[in-house]
């Protein structure tokens, strides 16, 4: 029960640490799912510039960040 | 740049991406490669478990560290597990932790970009040949490797080893006092 505490208080809490570490960890959550979202719609036929109007980003960023990745 | 390295360097560097694979990364560490010398025989193995370097406390270590992100996640009200199950249930198990495989299976023979190793790790596998150089030694073996991941000596895995009270510079040495001597 302390460690749902200390989760709480974690919430909740001003310190810097623990908000900064939340972003870090969602930003790695974030690439994982693109990477993983960008390469199903691959699959499924969708150009980069449609994947990219969903993105709301050019063409260009979605291609150089995920082109490489094509297998 | 694997050509030179040993048998035994080169299962130290196969075992650490398959740490990987079973311990959810994405990438491939200075923390995987410590784990795959204290888990794969070799010279580098020999040192450090002479050491009293435990690979089940590195590895214990290195969970604790990975689960920092599902923690951080949770403190604003973000379940990691519950996402990961709700993707795996649609794209199957360990769909949120790879890069897809690169189409042919040598991939560390492609350019860096293609590899799962962080910079720190390919400084590492770097610096192992700079000293096997140093050493004037033509091979690379799983000593070289230690050598360079002590010298790298930043990444989590040297973290792992300094908050556990290991001293870096005598491990340096106790490595260098058992490579073999030259031929």
């Amino acid at each position: 029960m302390t460690e749902a505490k200390d989760l709480a208080a974690a919430a909740s809490s001003t310190d810097p640490r623990t908000g900064l570490r939340a972003v870090v960890a969602l930003r790695k959550l974030l690439e994982s799912l693109e990477a993983l979202q960008v390469r199903n719609a691959r699959k499924h036929g969708w150009s980069w510039q449609e994947i990219a109007e969903v993105l709301q980003v050019s063409k260009q960023a979605v291609h150089k960040k995920h082109a490489g990745r094509e297998t | 740049m694997f050509e030179r390295f040993t048998d035994k360097a080169r299962a130290v560097v196969k075992q650490a991406t398959s740490l990987g694979e079973q311990l959810h990364t994405k990438h491939i560490g200075t923390e995987h490669l410590l784990l795959a010398m204290a888990t794969t025989p070799g010279i580098a193995n020999d040192v450090l478990t002479g050491a009293g370097v435990e690979a089940a406390r590195v590895r214990q270590d290195m969970e604790t560290f990975y689960r920092g992100d599902a923690e951080a996640l949770e403190a604003i009200g973000i379940d990691l597990d519950a996402v990961r199950a709700k993707i795996e249930e649609t794209f199957g198990p360990g769909a949120l932790d790879f890069d897809p495989p690169p189409a042919k299976k040598s991939w560390f023979r492609r350019t860096v970009n293609h590899t799962p190793f962080t910079p720190r790790a390919k400084k590492v596998l770097e610096l192992s040949l700079r000293e096997a150089i140093a050493l004037k030694h033509n091979y690379i073996g799983t000593e070289h490797i230690l050598l360079g991941f002590l010298r790298e000596g930043a990444g989590l895995g040297a973290k792992i080893l300094t908050d556990q009270g290991f001293d870096l510079r005598q491990l340096r040495e106790l490595t260098l006092a058992a490579v073999p001597a030259k031929t």
